[in-house]
């Protein structure tokens, strides 16, 4: 359960630095402001001096979110060492550099902004970002209520993974996914079931 | 008051040409009594007979009316005075905090967004459950989310529970909290159980037996005659 | 007993939109628990395979096309928002600056695709659905995800499409693999839910 418990709550570290009280918008500005900037000019200044920006704002969110920093160049660290020497044999040295820098910078951003907001906060921004469907006839209600109905059902169904390849080894059937992915699915479906009763039965997305 | 007219369920022959089944033959009924149990071997049309009462399944034939309204044509009127509590708590409970839930049922009557957070709250202080309103649905035990699928049920003010096989995933503990909850209840509690003591205490019994309801009367003598023919073998199909 | 006549059914009125909700949400979720069993990072570039593009063919064979979409759609959706359901726990719009955002943002379009073509072959097919099932799953890939995949990887690593068409090979087994996998899946689930198959929801 630890794994969806990880999704429920995010990568979110609590603190009170500006960082962490500045609005959503500005936040995801930032992010897109550093994205367009690397992807319009590919030059080392822009690509190195938006990672440089990206470390003073993990600095000013504080020492806990700063100590993070590194953390996901433990899985993507060959990622962008094969891209940088791919790079430096197909163009040259710098023009690798500015890559990946641009390419870390961004990803960097991007993991700023969940490390100092909370999940509850996020997926209230996707709502308010989703209002401009009403004008196709959409609801931004509705897309929160699957949002918080897929979030919940995350640990329902890694549970249901759980149980059925305990019960796979009780019977001697071995963790071969093939043969536990079926009952996965049918299960699932099963639940998607049981919920759309209790959603009708609420009396939630009555049609007339 | 619920009536049944003559309402019956029915499968239609599938493309691979099985004959029509039968899930409830027709009957007719009226449910009037506080307490209802509903008893009858697991397939036996219980469930059926329980959804029939808020139109999440409609009758093949005959009409269904709570109320005097219609559970097919009137579905709504029908869903906002008959709640419905399921087995798993856990397929029932939508929002990730217990209070968010409450609040979900509380959308249609409260639009305020700060009165319908303190109606939530009253809600669950009703039941005793207050101190639980910030959980998570995940921390709590499977008593405690039973209750809590509970209150968003009555939340929004329905005067009929009908619950099916409530306390199936509870132990012995919850099992009892949960049953001496819903004995304060004002409401109407119609409820399937195959907890035969739990079936006894009711007013009135249903017993459903191959799709047919085969006994209906004092709730003592339904446990007894369920009791009777399970042991002669007479609900093998 | 009276004999039941052609308008005796199990009919579940009035809720096609809880219905449509919980099928979407419930899949978006499962294509998440999907990607992020174990995952096994293959391919020079490191885009992880992982039961991800599984679980979006999946969702589309069971769903069919729109309703496949919509759920795919809410999965990346929620990832971007910064729900870390992407590989390796990760999320947010940063995952648009890597080296697999085509994949990603295929996933919807492909789903359409294999979604639309399996209710095509389920009109036609009642028996032996797997091959052809297999077939709408591989034609999501092929049309959409691939070259998405290879479009993105092609920007956002500034290589050449061709270079980027070669490291994209390295999926191919992999992929194929999945497609049976989901194809062989959905023949059960069509089994256990019979009406799935004529995109008829209603329990």
């Amino acid at each position: 359960m630890s794994a969806s418990h990880q999704m429920l709550l995010g990568h979110y570290l609590p603190g009170t630095s500006p960082v962490h009280r500045a609005p959503l918008l500005a936040k995801y500005l930032v992010v897109v402001l550093v994205g367009t900037a690397v992807l319009a000019f590919r030059v080392p200044a822009v690509g190195l001096g938006t990672l440089a920006l990206g470390v003073g704002l993990f600095a000013l969110a504080g020492p806990r979110v700063l100590r993070a920093w590194a953390a996901p160049l433990r899985q993507l660290w060959w990622i962008f060492a094969i891209l940088g020497i791919y790079q430096s044999i197909l163009n040259t040295p710098l023009f690798a550099l500015t890559l990946v820098s641009g390419m870390l910078a961004v990803i960097q951003c991007g993991r700023l902004v969940l490390l100092t907001t909370t999940q509850a906060a996020l997926l209230d921004g996707l709502e308010r970002a989703a209002a401009p469907v009403r004008l196709v006839g959409g609801s931004p209600a509705t897309i929160a209520l699957a949002v918080a109905l897929m979030l919940r059902s995350i640990p329902a169904i890694a549970t249901s993974v759980q149980e059925l390849s305990d019960a796979a080894r009780a019977r001697g059937i071995g963790r071969n996914p093939a043969t536990l992915a079926a009952p996965v699915v049918i299960n699932t479906v099963a639940y998607a079931q049981r919920t759309a009763d209790a959603l009708a039965a609420r009396g939630i997305m009555e049609r007339n | 008051m619920i009536r049944f007219n003559n309402a019956g369920v029915f499968v239609p022959a599938d493309d691979q040409a099985q004959e029509p089944r039968t899930i409830l033959a027709p009957c007719t009924l009226e449910l009037t009594e506080s307490r209802i149990a509903v008893i009858g071997a697991n397939g036996s049309g219980k469930s059926t007979l329980l959804r029939l009462l808020n139109g999440l399944v409609s009758p093949s034939t005959g009409t269904v009316t709570v109320h005097g309204f219609d559970t097919v044509r009137q579905a709504k009127a029908v869903r906002q005075r008959v709640g419905f509590l399921f087995t798993d708590p856990l397929s029932q409970l939508v929002m990730p905090i217990v209070a968010e839930d409450v609040e979900l049922s509380l959308k249609a009557s409260h639009r305020n967004r700060a009165a319908r957070s303190a109606a939530a709250q009253q809600a669950l202080a009703s039941l005793g459950l207050g101190h639980l309103a910030r959980r998570s649905i995940y921390d709590l035990s499977g008593g405690e989310r039973q209750l809590v699928a509970l209150c968003s049920v009555l939340a929004a003010g329905q005067d009929i529970l009908v619950a099916d096989e409530p306390t199936t995933l509870l132990d012995l503990a919850n099992n009892e909290l949960l049953q001496a909850t819903l004995g304060t209840l004002e409401q109407q509690v119609i409820y399937a159980t195959h907890d035969l003591d739990f079936a006894a205490a009711a007013d009135r019994a249903l017993l459903v037996a191959g799709g047919r309801v085969v006994f209906d009367g004092a709730a003592p003598e339904a446990v007894d005659t369920y009791r009777r023919l399970v042991r002669n073998g007479s609900l093998a199909s | 007993m009276t004999t039941p006549g052609q308008h005796l059914y199990v009919q579940s009125p009035a809720r096609i939109g809880a219905r449509d909700l919980a099928l979407v949400s419930v899949f978006a979720a499962l294509i998440a628990v999907l990607t992020l069993v174990p995952a096994v990072p293959v391919g020079a570039l490191g885009v992880p395979i992982t039961l991800q593009t599984m679980g979006v063919a999946l969702t589309a064979l069971i769903l069919g096309s729109l309703r496949g979409g919509s759920a795919t759609a809410l999965y990346v959706l929620v990832g971007l928002a910064g729900v870390p359901i992407f590989a390796k726990f990760s999320g947010g719009l940063g995952a648009l600056a890597a080296p697999s955002a085509g994949y990603l943002l295929a996933f919807p379009l492909a789903a359409l695709v294999t979604g639309a073509l399996a209710t095509l072959v389920l009109r036609k097919a009642t028996r032996r659905r797997f091959p052809w099932l297999f077939l709408a799953a591989m034609g999501g890939s092929i049309l959409v995800i691939h070259p998405l995949g290879i479009l993105g990887m092609s920007l956002n690593a500034q290589i050449p499409l061709e270079k980027a068409f070669i490291l994209d090979m390295a999926y191919w087994p992999g992929d194929v693999v999945k497609n049976l996998l989901a194809a062989a899946i959905a023949v059960s689930v069509f089994k256990a839910f019979p009406a799935f198959a004529r995109r008829r929801f209603r329990a």
